[in-house]
């Protein structure tokens, strides 16, 4: 007899839930406290030139529509910067409220704004006519959509290459749900999309030059944002086991359908996370929220120096992660195959970010071991090596980013440009919308010589 | 806690603050409530004769908002009761029997000389401690009633000339804002033998209008009506007409203030401003009964700083202060005055003074600070209003001794 097999959809919003938004009512009383600057320092502070000021200023005078616009315009992701960006280092940094009491929730309110639009159905965005020329974006993360979007804007015909099954890169796969969920990423991507922009999902690159190879077909230039891949992971004893993740491994399980899987697998167990950064601190949230028992975020760097964002520290500590800084693993002590718990030692960095050996200082008796089941390493990423291949005629820096002019992005090859962190390294995805509208524009004026 | 009594027209109030004639005072169960919460009196709403048809539109509401606040004032189209008089009737008995040392003045409102007088009657044999005649209400439909009698003068003089004919307890007229002149049907009552004058009932006016259907607020299934707005947006023409009455030497009438009234400071301002009595209703839509213990602890915290003994002690003590404005000393000119140690650089003083003022403020991009130029400055004070620094205020008003007024050069056209 056939046993029927129920499907199990994944349980991730029981796990995870975003933050709450505002109502309109909410929106306006925070917006109320805006002082609306002369000049206002908030629109000085935004990568992808989104203009706070001007978009509060319309929501205090009833403009919701204008407000959606303008942030739209400037950027076609902002409804996602408005979740995901650290806007106290960013617009809210400058906001001169904080010299009365507080600043201006200006992130939150950027997602009011552009979820408003979407539930009024409100398209703010005018497209081009046609120009039939085929451009190429290869990548799907904040930089690749951003770039499409521009450029299908003005006419272009922009097909988005993608070797995973969704699009979003790190924005589906770097970021854990409970800052942004596949529901709010599916929404916004949509509105790139329905400005003409094709996709090639679960499309791999594989032969040599492949990508560069693109130019001699149909496409008359190539924006490349491949975004990093490649996450670190220590050297040291124990470190291949299969307990052994990558915070990318790990965002990965946990984006996909494995919710469930991997939930089963945390639940009530230990859990170490090497690194210090806002990644490091996510990772331990989700652990968190998954029903472990004792999740550590172990860092070279001091409490003071580390390097996440403070609410992204603070959610931590809230979540009662055991933050453990200046502290090394040295070993990742392991039983038939599986880990049971990781050793190491505090330590004391000579010089602050420095982490080559040499700067770094054993302190004496300070030996340390914790019994954990998983090991995550969140230690930052690099550019998947196999690129090059697939870009033999493009120059590389010696870090191993796509070198390119600061300003056009362009590369080495004619024709071909980059952006977001294959270039950069580690940042924001608001600085990735940034590269992605200046490749845009640089694609634009190369293409109309 | 002071004495916060005050005696009107004979009848001891322990404190001037009173229910108006309105939702607030609907039924003797609420009154009550209010009362145990600190109210002193009532004015309370006794609309309604024995022919009067219970109406109720409904919604008979809407709320005026501004920005993120609420109930900034309120709009109602209520006509006459939802209630019979018979049961009114009783309610007035009850307090006046549970509630002996409160006063109760009943709001009525007839359609002819008769209703007026069966009215009058039936509640003073009621025990209600004064009557209030609403000549006032600003949405009524039938001649001779509500405020078309407030704007026919002589039916005002008429009325209360029969009220005052057939009892004995003190008589307040409760007039309307919506008159060239406030002074002029005050006096029609007075000289009819009113004891007293309330003012004002609701301003007629519009809140809203629905953007989306054309019909204005509240909509009362697809119809809307110019009628009745209360509350802190009609407190400044409230203020206004007990200033008006107050100053009206001739008439001399101890005075009920109404509209807008939230706050104990609120009601300073109207005693000062010559009421001996103030009423309120959408400050108790907004917080309920709950607000009478702050407005009778304010109230007299307030007269132990400024060392009054005696309520009557404050009422029109504003008064001489009023002057026509003609009367001001145009010769002594000053300047606004910049505290910018304090200044956090939002530059909206800079927006106000360029577009809406003298122009007398520059901007330096660089600081990020203001540069007034105390010369040009007309003392508008707008950069004040606009100033998020406040307690104390960073742009404050400061005589300049021989300040000349400065004129703006011609036009540069």
């Amino acid at each position: 007899m056939k046993q029927e097999v129920e499907k199990v959809e994944p349980k991730k919003d029981e796990y995870f839930q975003i933050e709450k938004p505002y109502t309109l009512s909410q929106a306006i009383v925070e917006a109320d406290r805006c002082l609306l600057c002369y000049d206002p320092l908030c629109s000085q502070g935004c990568p992808a030139e989104v203009e706070p000021g001007r978009f509060i200023k319309k929501l205090r005078l009833r403009n919701l529509k204008g407000a959606f616009k303008v942030i739209k315009e400037k950027n076609i992701l902002g409804g996602i910067c408005g979740l995901v960006c650290p806007v106290d280092k960013l617009c809210e940094e400058k906001c001169l409220a904080s010299g009365i009491d507080r600043v201006i929730n200006i992130g939150k309110l950027q997602r009011f704004l552009v979820e408003y639009g979407w539930d009024i159905g409100f398209n703010p965005i005018n497209k081009e006519k046609d120009k039939n020329v085929d451009v190429a974006v290869i990548g799907s993360g904040p930089a690749g959509l951003t770039c499409a979007a521009e450029l299908a804007k003005k006419g272009y015909n922009v097909t988005i290459f993608e070797k995973n099954e969704k699009l979003g890169g790190i924005l589906r796969y770097g970021i854990p749900p409970f800052k942004l969920n596949d529901d709010f990423l599916d929404r916004e991507i949509e509105d790139v999309l329905n400005l003409g922009v094709k996709v090639k999902t679960n499309y791999e690159f594989k032969d040599k030059g492949s990508i560069e190879n693109l130019l001699k077909d149909s496409f008359k230039a190539i924006f490349v944002s491949a975004g990093l891949t490649n996450a670190y992971r220590l050297k040291i004893p124990g470190s291949d086991s299969k307990d052994v993740l990558t915070y990318q491994d790990f965002l990965w399980q946990i984006n996909s359908d494995k919710v469930d899987e991997i939930a089963n697998k945390i639940k009530n167990k230990n859990v170490a996370i090497i690194g210090g950064g806002s990644v490091a601190m996510d990772v331990a949230t989700t652990c968190k929220l998954l029903n472990a028992n004792n999740v550590y975020c172990i860092s070279l760097e001091s409490m003071e120096d580390l390097p996440a964002d403070k609410a992204d520290l603070h959610k931590a500590i809230d979540h009662y992660v055991i933050i453990k800084p200046q502290s090394q693993i040295k070993e990742i002590t392991t039983k038939d195959g599986k880990v049971i718990g990781v050793k190491g030692n505090e330590v004391k960095l000579l010089k602050k970010g420095d982490f080559s050996p040499s700067n770094i200082k054993d302190i004496p008796n300070s030996e340390f071991s914790f019994n954990v089941d998983f090991v995550i390493f969140a230690i930052g990423s690099g550019v998947d090596p196999k690129i090059k291949e697939l870009l033999p005629s493009v120059a590389f820096d010696d870090k191993g980013y796509i070198k390119v002019d600061k300003e056009s992005l362009e590369t080495s090859v004619k024709g071909i440009f980059a952006g977001g962190e294959i270039v950069s390294g580690p940042s924001l995805a608001v600085n990735a919308v940034r590269d992605g509208k200046r490749g845009a524009k640089s694609i634009i004026n190369y293409l109309n010589k | 806690m002071k004495d916060l009594s005050i005696t009107v027209c004979g009848v001891k109030f322990p404190n001037p603050f009173l229910l108006s004639s309105s939702v607030v005072s609907n039924t003797a169960e609420m009154v009550a409530r209010a009362f145990d919460a600190g109210f002193g009196g009532v004015s309370f709403k006794g609309i309604g004769g024995p022919s009067a048809e219970i109406i109720n539109p409904a919604p008979r509401m809407h709320s005026y908002n501004l920005g993120s606040k609420k109930l900034v004032g309120l709009q109602n189209v209520e006509q006459t009761t939802d209630r019979p008089l018979e049961d009114n009737i009783q309610d007035v008995k009850w307090l006046k029997k549970h509630y002996p040392n409160n006063p109760v003045m009943v709001n009525i409102m007839g359609f002819n000389k008769e209703e007026w007088k069966y009215l009058a009657q039936v509640f003073e044999d009621a025990g209600a401690d004064m009557l209030e005649l609403n000549f006032s209400c600003p949405h009524m439909s039938v001649e001779g009633s509500g405020m078309k009698v407030g704007q026919a003068f002589k039916l005002v003089g008429d009325f209360t000339d029969i009220v005052k004919r057939n009892v004995k307890i003190p008589v307040f007229a409760k007039l309307t804002s919506n008159v060239t002149d406030i002074t002029e049907p005050a006096m029609y009552a007075k000289e009819a033998g009113a004891d007293g004058i309330t003012a004002v009932n609701t301003v007629r006016a519009i809140t809203n209008i629905d953007i989306n259907n054309f019909v204005p607020c509240p909509n009362i299934f697809g119809k809307g009506a110019l009628s009745g707005y209360s509350g802190p947006g009609i407190k400044p023409i409230a203020l206004k007409c007990i200033v008006e009455l107050a100053k009206k030497e001739e008439l001399g009438l101890p005075l009920a203030g109404c509209g807008g009234i939230e706050t104990w400071v609120d009601a300073v301002e109207f005693l000062l401003g010559g009421a001996s009595l103030v009423q309120m209703t959408t400050s108790i839509v907004k917080y309920g009964h709950r607000l009478a213990e702050d407005l009778v602890e304010g109230l007299s915290f307030y007269m132990e700083d400024k060392g009054f003994n005696k309520v009557e002690d404050i009422v029109g003590k504003a008064l001489p202060n009023f002057y026509e404005t003609k009367d001001f000393d145009l010769s002594r000119q000053g300047a606004a005055q910049f505290d910018l140690d304090r200044c956090i650089g939002c530059g909206v003083c800079y927006i106000a003074c360029q577009d809406a003022g003298g122009q007398c403020i520059e901007w330096d991009s660089k600081k990020r600070r203001p540069i007034p130029d105390e010369e040009k400055c007309y003392s508008c004070m707008i950069c004040s209003f606009v100033c998020p620094i406040d307690n104390p205020p960073l742009i404050t008003f400061k005589e300049i001794k021989g300040k000349k007024i400065y004129t703006p050069p011609p036009s540069k056209l």
